[in-house]
């Protein structure tokens, strides 16, 4: 699938400026399927959480 | 963007930022279903509506990262 | 065309660590068609750049912009009174474009992003392979249309070597044999007596470095 494709490759590309794959997914869905869409975004405030924020922003809150 | 999750618990040290690009077609109706079955979901993500997910580039989601987003994810 | 791959991330940005403003600057032909120096290349190697230096807590100026070739110099036209707002211009060409933006802005720094490979063709979306390599002494009427300069690890020009092994190369095995193919191709179209003919040994003399070509239309002006 195309979606997917580019997400991994935009994964490789967070990864060389520094910036932690995981905060990107692909999630596959059907239009009836509103608990798998409410779990995408649960696993990825998870995964934000546990990553804290974005490395963008912490350095800017130390400068 | 329209409903908005629960409230989350206090012990989470800052609001994370999500941007979800949705297709119109699966990703988009299935939030909204959730929204009429009254699922509770975080109130983090704000999406982005895509004919399909097809049409999703790199600079796209890389966007949203130099705007802010803690993550990220394509759903369709 | 010509083929491209762009650099890792840590090598562009050490040649414009320190510099206040960038302008990354993609070209429209060959390098876009093979997804490596088009428009949409430049708006994702900006964007990183912007992202990287922010994480950094570096206040830089990434601009884009992409003109149809960097291997003609009308196309440079539009950027020749701006340029000179730049520290350092990234350009996303093949190695020619990158020289002519070197030799149109001379005060400015103007750096590579991308690795030119090879000329060559699109086997498929994504997928490229060489093809051509600029011998300017084309044999391929005499080998069915297929290079054994460039498809033949040797650049044998009299048949196989005694390293062809059931079509493949001893080289590479996953690499098929050259004079394997053409001898299929010629037998295919029923002229297999072409590959008894001795080619003497191939001419490197013609292949000037570097060279610079006359279109016949303009050459008698010039003389």
């Amino acid at each position: 699938m195309r979606a997917k494709r580019w997400v991994r490759y935009t994964k490789g590309l967070l990864k060389e400026i520094g910036i932690e794959p995981e905060r990107l997914e692909m999630f596959n869905m059907s239009s009836s399927m509103a608990t798998a869409f409410a779990e995408a975004v649960e696993e990825m405030t998870r995964r934000a959480k546990e990553l804290g924020p974005s490395p963008l922003k912490r350095k800017k809150e130390a400068a | 963007m329209e409903k908005k999750g629960a409230e989350e618990g206090a012990e989470m040290s800052y609001e994370p930022k999500i941007a979800a690009f949705c297709c119109t077609y699966c990703a988009y109706s299935a939030a909204d279903l959730a929204g009429s079955m009254r699922l509770q979901y975080p109130p983090t993500v704000r999406m982005v509506k895509l004919l399909c997910t097809g049409k999703v580039e790199p600079i796209h989601l890389l966007k949203a990262f130099e705007a802010g987003a803690d993550a990220v994810f394509v759903a369709g | 065309m010509i083929v491209g791959q762009r650099k890792p991330f840590d090598e562009i940005k050490s040649y414009v660590d320190g510099c206040q403003r960038i302008l990354v600057l993609g070209c429209g032909t060959c390098v876009a068609v093979c997804m490596a120096g088009g428009e949409k290349e430049v708006q994702i190697l900006a964007s990183q750049l912007r992202i990287a230096f922010k994480e950094e807590g570096k206040d830089v100026q990434v601009d884009e912009e992409t003109i149809l070739r960097q291997c003609d110099r009308e196309y440079f036209d539009t950027l020749k009174d701006r340029v000179d707002k730049y520290d350092v211009v990234i350009s996303m060409a093949c190695g020619a474009g990158v020289q002519l933006a070197a030799e149109l802005f001379p005060h400015r720094v103007v750096v590579p992003a991308l690795n030119t490979t090879f000329i060559g063709i699109a086997e498929k979306e994504g997928v490229w392979s060489e093809k051509c390599r600029a011998c300017s002494n084309c044999l391929l009427a005499e080998t069915g249309g297929i290079c054994p300069i460039t498809i033949c690890p040797k650049g044998l020009v009299n048949g196989p070597c005694g390293g062809t092994n059931h079509g493949k190369c001893e080289v590479d095995k996953n690499k098929d044999c050259a004079w394997t193919l053409i001898y299929r191709r010629l037998e295919g179209q029923g002229r297999l007596e072409k590959i008894r003919e001795i080619h003497p040994p191939k001419n490197y003399k013609v292949q000037t470095t570097p060279a610079t070509i006359w279109h016949a239309a303009y050459r008698e002006e010039e003389a």
